[in-house]
């Protein structure tokens, strides 16, 4: 066997689901203390708990939800068939919350995932540049403007309940899933913090993450009563400027943002 | 291609000791693990120097990294990978490299390392640190890949042995004739684990001596110290524990043998207060400032 050969073989016996390879014997030395058999399932526990424990490490509310031994059941079906595909192990966990979504597991325990993936990802996302100060702002010219927001913010429409359970609360199983709500997940200083927002703010934000002007934005607080609308609009951006939700105000056409 | 093997020359290195002494004095430190996080924005590290994981720090901001400007502004950081997968057959991973020269760049790192192993196969990572067979044809490979890390990074890497629990039949040297290969034809260094040694050791019944002397003294850099647990039938390197009588004497025999070189301890599992550590650093500062000098870096 050349250099390849041997490290696909290692590879294959190491992340094996199911046992080590046969044959070992013959790539692999023994020893009367440790057969070869024995030295290579190290190797293959080694991958599998170590990968789960990089789950626990980010989903703990998931865990507690499901319970040790279903999120050990999940937790390493999902390591068996989502090879690491990132340089650093705590990104491991990216596509946990869909792939609970595609099994038997409860609509809310998978909202629950996503939320502390997007806690994560806000939490470890890059610094912005800078912070927009609503003093800066070109009055005239910010309703042509676009919003830039800061790499931590996130937004994610949730179960009521998966807010809940986060929160500690363990839903009762006859719990009847509520309307999803919007959920905005940003970084403060070094804590990563989510906030339920009401529907008009959530359409809002859509609206100008997805790169509209901001009297595109401001449609949609119309309903008709100018004096409240304007109002309304003044109070939700002023909010996330005071949240430190927006990198920058640009008055020119470029590109919006996507998160991760 | 082989470098020219002066090991003082070839690559920039960047010194440790302070500017302008000139002195290899005693460096010691540990490595920044987030459950300390709290505990160092709040009161500091009792280090000389410190080690951070590169990977996680690449690309990154938030508290990760405020934590990793504060230690910066008070010691020296070395940057340590665990997934550069330097004996691996996939392709380097170019995103990877480019943003751990810019870590390196912007904290001033002192010392890049990562692992005498291969980490990824067919694009997947394993985020472990599996052996590699000893043969002619992975140290070529090796050396190649090492030369390549280096000329992207700029500076010269640092390569650390990693415990083992099993040996390839195909091998034809042992793993110190290996590293030591390695190091002088590609004009890196060596990152000297002593745990790893003695894990290894005992796992496949060869001398810890041996393996010492049989390094390039003026290729060993750096040290590790950590602790491993019995399994019974083997040790295992889980860096849960105290680093262990045998290694500390490991230790004292390689200060004799390599001089006073920075040293760094690591501990992952079973994570005590940031002061138990600080402890078992300051326990390798006294042995490390018992020593004489031996040379300028």
């Amino acid at each position: 066997m050349n250099l390849a050969e041997l490290q696909r073989y290692f590879a294959q016996a190491a992340t094996s689901g199911s046992g080590p390879l046969p044959d070992l014997d013959r790539v692999f030395l023994g020893s009367e203390r440790l057969s070869a058999r024995d030295r290579l399932a190290i190797y293959n526990r080694s991958y599998f708990y170590r990968l789960l424990d990089a789950l626990a490490c980010v989903f703990t509310h998931t865990k507690r939800l499901l319970g040790e031994t279903e999120f050990e059941r999940l937790g390493l079906a999902y390591v068996a068939q989502n090879p690491s595909q990132h340089p650093a192990v705590e990104r491991f966990g990216r596509a946990f919350p869909e792939y609970l979504g595609l099994l038997a597991v409860p609509p809310l325990v998978v909202d629950l995932a996503s939320l502390e993936w997007a806690r994560l990802c806000a939490l470890v996302a890059p610094n912005p540049q800078q912070i927009a100060s609503m003093r800066a702002i070109d009055s005239t010219r910010f309703p042509q403007a676009r919003l830039h927001f800061v790499p931590s913010l996130r937004w994610l429409e949730l179960d009521p309940g998966a807010l809940h359970a986060f929160a500690g609360g363990v839903p009762s199983p006859t719990e009847i899933a509520g309307p999803r709500c919007g959920v905005a997940i940003w970084r403060a200083e070094h804590a990563a913090l989510h906030e339920v927002l009401d529907p008009t703010e959530w359409q809002a934000l859509a609206c100008a993450t997805s790169g509209a002007k901001v009297n595109r934005v401001c449609t949609v607080f119309d309903t008709g009563s100018t004096d409240d609308d304007v109002q309304r609009a003044f109070r939700v951006l002023s909010h996330w400027f005071e949240r430190q939700w927006l990198e920058s105000v640009a008055y020119d056409d470029a590109e919006r943002r996507t998160p991760e | 291609m082989h470098r020219a093997a002066d090991p003082q020359q070839a690559l920039k290195e960047p010194a440790l000791a302070e500017p302008g002494s000139g002195s290899a004095r005693a460096h010691v430190g540990f490595g920044l693990r987030a459950e300390h996080y709290e505990a160092i924005l709040r009161r500091g590290l009792h280090a000389d120097i410190a080690e951070a994981i590169s990977e996680n720090f690449m690309g990154r901001g938030g508290r990760a990294f405020s934590v990793l400007e504060r230690v910066r502004s008070d010691m020296p950081i070395a940057l340590h990978g665990v997934s550069l997968s330097v004996g691996g057959i996939d392709p380097l991973n170019e995103t990877y490299l480019a943003q751990l020269a810019e870590l390196a760049t912007r904290i001033a790192a002192f010392s890049v390392s990562d692992h005498l192993c291969f980490g990824s196969f067919g694009g997947h990572y394993a985020h472990d640190l599996w052996p590699l067979p000893y043969t002619e044809e992975a140290l070529a490979h090796v050396v190649e890949r090492v030369q390549r890390v280096q000329d992207r990074l700029g500076r010269r890497l640092l390569l650390e042995n990693v415990s083992s629990y099993v040996e390839f039949r195909a091998s034809t040297l042992a793993e110190w004739e290996f590293i030591a290969e390695v190091a002088t034809r590609a004009d890196a260094a060596i990152l000297l684990d002593l745990n790893n040694v003695f894990v290894s050791a005992k796992n496949h019944e060869f001398s810890t001596s041996q393996y010492l002397r049989a390094l390039p003294k003026d290729r060993v850099r750096q040290i590790h110290l950590s602790g491993h647990s019995d399994a019974g039938a083997y040790l295992f390197d889980d860096h849960g524990s105290p680093v262990s009588p045998a290694v500390w004497q490991l230790y004292e025999q390689s200060l004799e043998l390599f001089g006073p070189l920075p040293t760094i301890v690591e501990w992952d599992e079973q994570l005590p207060e940031l002061s138990v550590v600080e402890a078992e650093a300051a326990r390798a500062r006294a042995l490390l400032s018992a020593r004489p000098e031996r040379r300028a870096p």
